[in-house]
C-alpha cells in the first residue's frame, strides 16, 4: 500500500461538555467526534470526509469508569479497553466484558480506541458492544436541550447507524447491577486474534442453582447490526441448563440468524457454527470462567 | 485548514510546534521533529511500526493519533532510549540475541518490550507473544524477537549476565 494522506478538516478541541454540545449544536451534520479515533482516522484515511471533528481529548470528567453494587457499572465516554481489561471489578462481576475487551484488536489499539466508541460505530462485528448488549446496557446521550437514556436493544438502527441525533454527544453507557445469580461470557472466532470477528456471541443468564430463570443471548457477524437471539432465550428460560437442552438449543440458532458471505468468513460456515458457539459460550459462562 | 500551537516533551526534550489539524503524531515526529527512528508501515494501526510510548510506558500507534489532540504530553521514541551513549537494555538484547533482521519494525518492538515489562517484569512466553500483538515481523517468525524480550526481562531483573 502506498502512504495514505488524511482528509482536511477542522479539529475543534472543546475543554468541557458543554462547549462541545454548543460545537454540536451548531455544526450539526457537518460534525463527527473523534473520541479515541481508531476507526474514524482510519475512515478518513480513505474515502470519509467531513467538515469539523470534535476532539474530547481536553475534556475532563468523561474518563469515570465506576462500579457500584446497586447503580451498576458507569463507562465514561473517554474509558478504554485497556481500562476495562485492568478492571477487577469488571473482571468480578461482567466477565463478558471482561472477556471481550482482553482479546480487543491489540495492545496499541486497546490503550487508544473507547468502549462508547465501539458501541458508536454501530458495527455488527462489535465485541464490546456485543457484551454490553447482552449485559442490557443503554447509552447516554446528551444535547443543548437534555439528556436521554437509549438501551442498546433501540440504539442501533442498521449497519454503521444508531440512534444518537447530530447534535447529541454519547457521554457514558451504563449497565444494571449483576443480579444475585448472573452468569455471563463472551466468546468469538477469528482467524489470526488481530482480525476482526468471523462470529462472536455474548451470554448473561439468570440462575437461580441450576436453572435458567432470564436470559440475553447476542450475537454478531451474522446481520446488519448485532442481534438478539429470541428464540433462544425463550428455549432458555425457566428451564434448568442440561446438555440435552444445549443441544436442542445449538439446533435452533440458525433460525435466530441471517449471516452473508463476506471477506471473513461464508454464511454456510456461520450458520454451521453458531449453534456449536452459543452452547460453548453458554457453557463459559456457567463455568465462570472455563469453557471446558 | 485550522492550525494548532502544541508542545510535545519528546524524548525528554520539550518541542514547540504549530500543525495542522490532520498531522499524525507519527508524522509530526518523522516530518517535523526528524524522529526517523519511528517508522511508518501500514497507517491504519495494524503493524505497529509507529508505536510510541506516551506519558510514560503507554504503547500507542503514532499513525491513528492526531498530534494536535497531544499537546502537553510526553513522546518517548526509540531515539530516546539510549543513556549516556549506552543502549537501553531492551535494545542490547534485540542485538545480543540477533532479534533484528531488516530493522523496520524493531524500534516499536523494543518500545514495546519495554510496556510489556513495566507491567510483567517476568512474562511467560505466551504473555510475550500477547503483548506483541500488533507489532509486525515479516523477517524473523518472532522466535528471536521472544528470546530477546526473555533476555531483556532477566536483565531488567538483575538476572541476566
Amino acid at each position: 500500500m502506498t502512504s495514505r494522506v488524511m482528509q482536511d478538516f477542522n479539529l475543534l478541541l472543546p475543554e468541557t461538555v458543554p462547549e462541545a454540545l454548543g460545537l454540536l449544536a451548531s455544526h450539526k451534520d457537518k460534525a463527527t467526534i473523534l473520541a479515541g479515533g481508531t476507526d474514524l482516522l482510519v475512515a478518513l484515511k480513505f474515502d470519509y470526509a467531513i467538515d469539523n471533528v470534535i476532539s474530547l481529548a481536553l475534556i475532563s470528567g468523561l474518563d469515570e469508569l465506576a462500579f457500584d453494587p446497586l447503580l451498576g457499572l458507569t463507562i465514561g465516554a473517554k474509558v478504554t479497553i485497556a481500562d476495562i481489561v485492568k478492571s477487577e471489578e469488571v473482571k468480578q462481576h461482567y466477565p463478558a466484558l471482561w472477556q471481550s475487551a482482553v482479546i480487543f484488536a491489540t495492545p496499541q489499539l486497546r490503550n487508544t480506541a473507547t468502549v462508547v466508541g465501539n458501541i458508536l460505530r454501530a458495527s455488527p462485528a462489535g465485541d464490546c458492544s456485543l457484551a454490553l448488549y447482552a449485559l442490557g446496557g443503554k447509552v447516554t446521550l446528551e444535547s443543548t436541550s437534555g439528556r436521554r437514556d437509549v438501551y442498546l436493544d433501540d440504539f442501533w438502527l442498521s449497519y454503521g447507524v444508531t440512534a444518537r441525533q447530530d447534535d447529541e454527544l454519547a457521554i457514558a453507557v451504563t449497565v444494571p447491577p449483576p443480579g444475585q445469580g448472573q452468569k455471563s461470557a463472551f466468546r468469538r472466532m477469528t482467524r489470526v486474534t488481530e482480525d476482526l470477528s468471523k462470529i462472536n456471541a455474548a451470554v448473561c443468564l439468570q440462575m437461580d442453582g441450576n436453572k435458567c430463570v432470564a436470559a440475553r443471548v447476542a450475537m454478531g457477524c451474522v446481520g446488519p447490526t448485532l442481534v438478539r437471539l429470541i428464540n433462544v432465550e425463550k428455549s432458555l428460560e425457566g428451564e434448568e441448563i442440561t446438555t440435552d437442552l444445549l443441544q436442542a438449543i445449538s439446533d435452533t440458532v440458525a433460525s435466530d440468524i441471517n449471516p452473508i458471505d463476506d471477506i471473513r468468513s461464508s454464511a454456510e460456515y456461520r450458520l454451521k457454527v453458531a449453534g456449536v458457539l452459543v452452547k460453548r459460550v453458554i457453557n463459559l459462562a456457567l463455568n465462570g470462567g472455563s469453557d471446558q | 485548514m485550522k492550525k494548532h500551537a502544541i508542545t510535545l516533551t519528546v524524548n525528554g526534550e520539550e518541542r514547540d510546534l504549530i500543525v495542522p489539524s490532520n498531522r499524525t503524531l507519527l508524522d509530526a515526529l518523522r516530518d517535523d521533529l526528524g524522529f526517523t527512528d519511528t517508522k511508518y508501515g501500514c497507517g491504519t494501526g495494524e503493524c505497529g511500526a509507529c508505536t510510541v510510548l506516551v506519558d510514560g510506558t503507554t504503547s500507542i500507534n503514532g499513525c491513528l493519533t492526531l498530534a494536535a489532540t497531544m499537546d502537553g504530553r510526553s513522546i518517548t521514541t526509540a531515539a530516546g532510549l539510549a543513556r549516556d551513549g549506552d543502549l537501553h537494555p531492551v535494545q542490547q538484547a534485540f542485538i545480543d540475541n540477533d532479534a533484528i533482521q531488516c530493522g523496520f519494525c524493531t524500534p516499536g518492538m523494543v518500545l514495546k518490550t519495554i510496556s510489556i515489562l513495566d507491567e510483567n517484569p517476568n512474562p511467560s512466553e505466551a504473555e510475550i507473544r500477547q503483548g506483541l500483538e500488533g507489532s509486525i515481523c515479516r523477517c524473523t517468525g518472532y522466535t528471536k524477537i521472544v528470546e530477546a524480550v526473555q533476555d531483556a526481562s532477566n536483565r531488567l531483573s538483575g538476572l541476566g549476565e
